[in-house]
């Protein structure tokens, strides 16, 4: 039983009788309890996954319907409610907070028989780019535990790439799907905004971070994307997407596709040396692969990290106001107290990232700057989205390099909040944009991977998925070394 | 044009946003050098542009029905003698 | 020269579910903390989901205060902390960029004074707030959710009024309407609420919160306008502020300056996307919208006959129109007027009483053909109504059951009328020297027969008796 086995691989086995639900779910938890004490990628683990995998091996044996994931573990980041469980956020602040509703990402999972073998780790709230800011503790990369996993969703990124589960759900913000997708070798995709429900999903930037989906191969992806992506009637920004088939002609391969190497993301001053020889290598591969390759340039792409740092903790700000201990949260007493005075103090368990992007969040819409900063932010963002429109009426897909670097040491970049800030520089594009966009792993340089990253227009994920899918198929990387 | 926000104006907002910080010295340096990285919105030349929002049609809206929630909310709240939520006194 | 301003918060409780959310949009009813959801109670990852019949339910409004109405319209956020406030912000609604507020620039007429309103905005109530106890020793504010989330329409008014009675007047036309309109019960305790601004010639504007009732707001405005009258007699500053009504003292206390204004960080809600209202939905919006007041009181004085103050007090009430449209035949309109107006109202003067009320229009046209063709004498009516109003039963029914049968034959009444001047004797002696007496025993003979003698008759064999 190989447990860096693809979903749609698993399926296959199990349908063939290679081996049972509860097997394969108890290897993984077994897979968890020797590597995830020193990867972190788990902070809760679900201890009724047997239970459930003995119910789903019952419906197999009995001929009865079982759902498209037959039995197959998936992780889920810590910022997505289900009901009667802990739901963190990896924050003190949300420490006992037991949700008392299922997101609907999960809520279609479980109808199609997936076992949610535990949450993961992440940035406090969704707030980082290398899972050292969670509360709890980082989450540890699987090639070398002596570097960051990325973030946000590094628990994610970790728990697929190490085989402690099949696939895993991230969010992604500003690239926190794409950016520990990268850092951990696995495939990560960010859906059009509104093509996946946020129901459930706990707000950080509610006008652009989307739920994705975490795989070995793009194929996984694809596959749930058609069970995680439609409308619905709890999130009134969802867009109908009629039932797309994401898996339909996945191989059908990017012959006289129109490419765009976006000038802003491939500089090569931006890059680490390591990173540009893989992005010049991929170009090269699209080019054999039949593809037309270009360079285009996106002027307004060295504004998006600021436009996207001021909108974000705009909303931040807002979207985490709830949190003062009153209604849910932490243990900590308000007897005696104020009401300012106690949330305050209550409010002060947040980590020192969240802390400084709520002064942001408080700064930058207040009325004596939001003219300089909040509303610019917008009209970047306006901008850019003409551009993007116009781009791709000449292209069909962009690409660049995921991440600028390669995964960087533990305390490495933290201390220098710009720098840090510019790790999401090609990623934070298609979060402002709302289009698709896709991280496949590429390569492995010095024992750490690398990922490429292509963009399509919205709604374009079956397209997408087609060119990554190509992509893909001329990768062959090592096995991860845990 | 460079705008050094002051540990003054700092503090406040984190009033403005209910966050007591003892020691804030630590976030202040840090918030200021972000602001700063701000300012390269400026360059944008971006002064008449129209924000862009998603949009709706009426009929898409929810029907105004009542549809009451069928699990007893509260107890997953901290709840007070198990009727009201409790909060701390109002100046 | 006085200056007033309105900012009036009305709960749209015609509603079936609140604004984001499918909890009841009237919470009157339940336990504490029992008509919430994860919406409305701003639970992690919850979003809102906006109510289409009360986007409908405000351009309605909009509409009839003359307000120009955009072709989408847009929510924000307002950010600021307190309990009632499940997210520590509200929803509401904002023009900040471009009109996208549900109504502007509308107009309604006071006492032939034109009130211009500034803009209609859609917004979720807060929740309620309980303080168990006053004193330092209990430090505990207690919360009750079920209202948070029940949809405002807030209606902002130019600082057009001149006096307090103006003010008063208005809230009666606007009440009226919204109930005319069937968007609101302003009757229901909380349902409307209002805010007023003051000011003075020379002087600056002062905000007046916690009004509990529109009798308290024409005190409050008119104790503002005399507090900074004494002040600008003995040339003080009157300083712009807020002030709070004091209800035990029934004055205006201070509450906070302008200067610690607060800082609501207003930016768009984008879980909700802009919402797109076209003409066509504007159109049958106005088409079905039920008939203003003006228009109905027109219609009846000018079709039917009825006098002014009859056709005002029946437009304005919609429950009451209702029943006389239900119950007049064109013939009948005025006596049906009448009696509504006279008799009907002062019985069902209560919510309560007339969602108990069995009384249909059926009954009111029985009731006038009856006294029309003295079937049963106006006294016998009242207690047919009492009647009706409980059991429903038809009118033949009623009479018969109460023996309310109009006495009209002289015979019998003879005999009534002979005994009654064997008892009054007095009255009998009075009424030889002074005539006006002779009703005093038209009453006795109506009180032997329960109401049902006819009065002409009576009056008239008992003169031809006492030989007046």
């Amino acid at each position: 039983m190989d447990l860096g086995i693809s979903a749609l691989n698993y399926v296959s086995s199990i349908k063939n009788g290679e081996f049972t639900v509860e097997e394969f779910t108890s290897k993984s938890l077994e897979r968890i309890s020797q590597v995830d004490e020193k990867l972190h990628a788990f902070l809760r683990v679900n201890d009724l996954a047997i239970k459930n995998a003995r119910e789903i091996d019952t419906k197999i044996k009995s001929n009865q319907n079982v759902g498209k994931c037959y039995g197959m573990p998936i992780s889920v980041k810590d910022n997505m409610c289900i009901e009667g469980s802990k739901t963190t956020c990896a924050s003190k602040v949300l420490e006992n907070f037991i949700a008392p509703y299922t997101s609907t990402v999960i809520s279609k999972l479980n109808s199609e028989d997936a076992i949610i073998i535990g949450k993961t780790n992440m940035d406090e709230f969704a707030m980082g780019l290398s899972t050292e800011y969670s509360a709890y503790g980082p989450s540890r990369n699987p090639w070398n535990i002596d570097y960051v996993p990325g973030g946000s969703s590094g628990g994610s990124g970790v728990s697929v790439s190490a085989n402690e589960c099949i696939a895993s759900l991230g969010s992604d913000t500003g690239g926190s799907i794409r950016n520990p997708a990268s850092f951990c070798s696995v495939v990560g995709l960010k859906p059009t905004y509104g093509l996946v429900s946020r129901y459930g999903l706990v707000s950080y930037a509610n006008s652009i971070e989307q739920i994705g989906p975490m795989t070995k191969t793009v194929e996984d992806s694809a596959f749930l994307l058609n069970i995680i992506s439609g409308i619905d009637s709890n999130d009134n920004t969802t867009i109908d997407n009629k039932n797309q088939d994401y898996l339909r002609d996945i191989d059908i391969g990017v012959s006289g596709k129109k490419i765009g190497i976006v000038t802003e993301m491939t500089n090569s001053e931006g890059l680490s040396a390591e990173v540009a020889n893989a992005t010049n290598d991929a170009v090269k591969t699209f080019e054999k692969l039949g593809a037309n390759c270009e360079h285009v340039s996106l002027q307004m792409v060295p504004y998006t990290v600021a436009a996207y740092y001021t909108i974000t903790s705009t909303e931040a700000g807002s979207n985490l106001a709830r949190y003062d201990n009153i209604r849910y949260g932490y243990e900590f007493d308000s007897s005696g107290f104020e009401f300012n005075s106690y949330i305050s103090q209550a409010r002060s368990k947040f980590g020192p990232e969240v802390i400084r992007r709520m002064i942001l969040g408080g700064f930058v819409p207040s009325a004596g700057h939001a003219g300089k900063y909040f509303l610019k932010a917008l009209k970047v963002k306006s901008k850019l989205i003409a551009e993007i429109n116009h781009v791709f009426e000449k292209f069909d897909f962009l690409i660049s390099p995921t991440v600028p670097i390669q995964p960087f040491k533990f305390g490495e970049k933290i201390q220098d909040p710009v720098s840090f800030m510019m790790i999401d520089f090609n990623t934070v594009t298609a979060n402002l944009t709302g289009i698709p966009a896709i991280s496949v792993p590429y390569k492995i340089t010095n024992g750490l991977p690398i990922g490429i990253q292509i963009m399509a227009n919205r709604l374009e994920e079956h397209s997408l998925l087609q060119t990554a899918y190509a992509l893909e198929k001329t990768v062959d990387l090592p096995e991860v070394p845990v | 044009m460079k705008s050094l926000v002051t540990e003054e104006e700092i503090s406040n907002v984190a009033k403005l946003m209910k966050i007591d910080l003892e020691d804030h010295t630590a976030h202040i340096k840090r918030v200021q050098k972000m602001l700063e990285y701000f300012d390269i919105l400026d360059n944008a030349n971006v002064e008449s542009e129209e924000i862009t929002v998603q949009e709706t049609d009426l009929d898409k809206l929810r029907d105004d029905k009542h549809n009451p929630y069928d699990k007893n909310l509260l107890k997953f709240l901290k709840s007070y003698q198990g009727k009201y939520v409790k909060a701390p006194k109002l100046n | 020269m006085t200056k007033i301003g309105l900012e009036i918060h009305c709960q749209l409780t015609k509603l079936e579910s609140k604004l984001f959310c499918p909890c009841k949009a009237d919470y009157r009813e339940f336990e504490p903390n029992t008509n919430i959801c994860p919406v409305c109670m701003g639970i992690p990852g919850s979003l809102p989901l906006l109510n289409k019949n009360a986007v409908e339910k405000a351009t309605l409004i909009a509409m009839a205060l003359d307000c120009k109405t955009p072709n989408k319209i847009a929510f924000f956020r307002k950010n600021y902390f307190y309990p009632d406030l499940p997210k520590n912000f509200q929803i509401t609604q904002l023009n900040a960029y471009g009109n996208t507020s549900i109504g502007w620039e509308g107009k309604i007429s006071v006492e032939d004074k034109e009130i211009k309103i500034r803009r209609i905005q859609l917004e979720e109530d807060p929740g309620r707030l309980i303080y168990e106890g006053a004193t330092e020793k209990t430090k505990l504010t207690l919360v009750d959710y079920n209202r948070a989330g029940t949809p405002l329409v807030e209606i902002v008014t130019e600082p057009d009024f001149e006096t307090p009675h103006q003010v008063r007047e208005f809230l009666n036309i606007l009440s009226d309407l919204l109930e005319n309109l069937n968007v609101s019960d302003p009757g229901l305790e909380g349902a409307m609420r209002a805010d007023a601004n003051v000011s003075i010639e020379g002087g600056s504007k002062v905000e007046i919160k916690n009004i509990g009732s529109f009798h308290d707001l024409e005190k409050a405005v008119h104790f503002e306008i005399t507090r900074q009258q004494s002040l600008a007699e003995r040339k003080i500053e009157i300083i712009q502020e807020t002030r709070h009504w004091d209800e035990g003292r029934k004055i205006t206390v201070s509450a906070r300056t302008k200067e610690e204004e607060a800082e609501y960080r207003y930016h768009l809600e984008a879980d909700i996307p802009w919402v797109r209202i076209d003409d066509n939905t504007k159109n049958q919006l106005q088409v079905h919208m039920p008939e203003s007041i003006s228009s109905k009181k027109e219609r009846y004085v000018s079709k039917y006959g009825i006098t002014s103050q009859v056709a005002g007090i029946l437009s304005s009430d919609r429950y009451f129109s209702e029943l006389f449209e239900k119950a007049n035949n064109e013939t009948n309109a005025k006596d049906i007027a009448n009696m509504i107006t006279t008799d009907i109202m002062g019985l069902l003067d209560t919510r309560e009483k007339r969602e108990m009320s069995k009384l249909e229009g059926d009954h009111i046209s029985d009731l006038v053909e009856y006294i029309k063709s003295n079937k049963i004498t106006r006294a016998s009516a009242k207690l047919a109504l009492d009647e009706v109003i409980k059991n429903g039963k038809q009118l033949s029914e009623i009479i018969e059951d109460l023996d309310l049968g109009h006495v009209s034959d002289e015979a019998t009444l003879s005999d009534i009328i002979t005994e009654v001047l064997d008892e009054e004797v007095k009255a009998v002696e009075d009424a030889k020297q002074n005539p006006d007496i002779v009703n005093f025993l038209v009453g006795k003979v109506m009180q032997k027969t329960h109401g049902k003698a006819d009065p002409e008759l009576t009056l008239t064999l008992l003169k031809k008796n006492l030989g007046l």
